[in-house]
């Protein structure tokens, strides 16, 4: 049988489906639609974005997996990693080449053999520790350099706001 | 029209639009040049270079060793895909090679997996590969046409780069002790193949040939067609002091098939 985008996904689904890594849901929208995704993260303990459940959109091209996907948060997001209309920038989106943001030689990047698992791991670890190297959110980037207080307090509002909470 | 130069504000994500043209021109590669295209003659090389003196004279001494050429599709992939077409096709006239090499085949995996590449996405990758590398074990005189397709259908021919790309990788992983000296700049051997090896479209170097030919224990001929001083194109045979079961040859950038006269 040859490659298949499809069969691929379909496996990836199937094996988050029995294997859920712990605060992460994700799969097909629509089963009729394998290439496009919603995937909900938990936001990690012990950071400012703890309890929050943020909801992402993960959009796969035809020749996936020799091609990353991209993903989107839907919710409003204040990170330096995350562009100001939820696209998330990190470097396992990115194969090498790909690379405007200028990425450190020594991160993760996308090959055929990663998967939309390593991807969501990664973008867990992005939320507990942000690069403020990468520019997506500029404003974001300086505020948790220069003020980590004021950078909570917005963390921790958009967290209240994912969970229907008033802010 | 203020200073602020909108285009560069954070969240307009240039890098989306700077990748949308490079997809593009991909696109209008890709849609221009077969995968793996037909065997032509030499001739249509030197056709190429007529009016350029220094080629010239190489591909008229390389048309003296030479009489076929099968061009790749120039996608970043070209070392890879040319390696494996080449080395398939060979098998198809050398069974008892075919039947070791099936072995080496099998086995491959299980190195991997063992090198800690993950089972779950690798086995896709390594299946396609067995099932092509099928077809060169074929007796059927028309084992030569199915492998030729399958080697020009994307499902097939870029599952066996990314098969041969994660061999390689394993191999310079396996001996890193010794490739580390090969890499420039700081980077470990595992980041250099996260990055250079393991990615689709990356370009091969010397480093990526050595590495596959060592997996594989295929002795690779490339002949290089440059700007260097020599009246002939250069022969570099990988690993070193080997025998040659396949030519290729080099261009800036750029892998073809070979076959000698």
């Amino acid at each position: 049988m040859s490659g298949s985008a499809l069969r691929r996904l379909m496996a990836e689904y199937k094996q988050l489906t029995l294997n859920p890594p712990e605060g992460i849901i994700a799969g097909p929208i629509n089963e009729e639609n394998f290439f496009e995704w919603e995937a909900l993260i938990t936001g990690p303990d012990g950071t400012c974005f703890e309890g929050g459940v943020f909801p992402a959109k993960l959009v796969f091209p035809s020749d996936y997996p020799l091609s990353p996907p991209k993903m989107q948060f839907t919710c409003e997001m204040f990170h330096p990693n995350i562009y100001t209309d939820g696209k998330v920038c990190i470097s396992i989106l990115h194969a090498a080449g790909d690379d405007p943001m200028g990425y450190e030689s020594s991160a993760e990047r996308w090959s055929p053999v990663q998967s939309v698992e390593k991807i969501l791991l990664s973008v867990v670890s992005m939320l507990a520790e942000p690069n403020d190297e990468s520019g997506a959110n500029v404003d974001a980037a300086k505020m948790w350099r220069e003020n980590r207080e004021e950078f909570n307090k917005i963390a921790q509002r958009i967290v209240r706001k994912t969970l229907g909470i008033p802010t | 029209m203020g200073d602020s130069g909108g285009e560069f504000e954070s969240g307009k994500n240039q890098d989306d639009l700077i990748m949308q043209r490079q997809r593009e021109i991909e696109k209008e590669i890709n849609e221009s040049i077969m995968l793996v295209g037909d065997k032509e003659s030499l001739s249509t090389l030197e056709a190429e270079y007529l009016s350029d003196e220094i080629y010239k004279l190489k591909v008229k001494d390389l048309a003296t060793k030479y009489k076929n050429i099968r061009r790749t599709r120039p996608d970043g992939n070209c070392f890879f895909r040319a390696f494996a077409y080449a080395y398939f096709e060979s098998l198809l006239d050398h069974k008892e090679d075919y039947n070791s090499f099936y072995n080496i085949a099998v086995e491959s995996k299980k190195k991997l997996i063992s090198l800690g590449f993950p089972q779950f996405t690798l086995e896709d990758f390594h299946d396609t590969f067995m099932e092509v590398l099928a077809i060169a074990g074929k007796e059927e005189p028309n084992a030569h046409d199915e492998l030729h397709a399958a080697f020009n259908n994307q499902g097939y021919s870029n599952y066996v780069v990314v098969y041969l790309r994660l061999l390689a990788s394993g191999q310079l992983q396996q001996d890193a002790d010794f490739y580390q000296h090969f890499i420039e700049g700081d980077r470990t051997i595992t980041e250099f193949c996260h990055q250079e090896v393991e990615p689709m479209f990356r370009e091969s170097d010397h480093i990526h040939i050595i590495a596959l030919s060592t997996a594989l224990n295929v002795g690779v001929r490339v002949r290089y067609l440059d700007r260097g001083e020599s009246t002939e194109a250069i022969a570099h045979d990988f690993p070193e002091g080997t025998q040659p079961t396949i030519h290729l040859l080099y261009r800036p950038s750029h892998y073809d098939i070979l076959y000698p006269i």
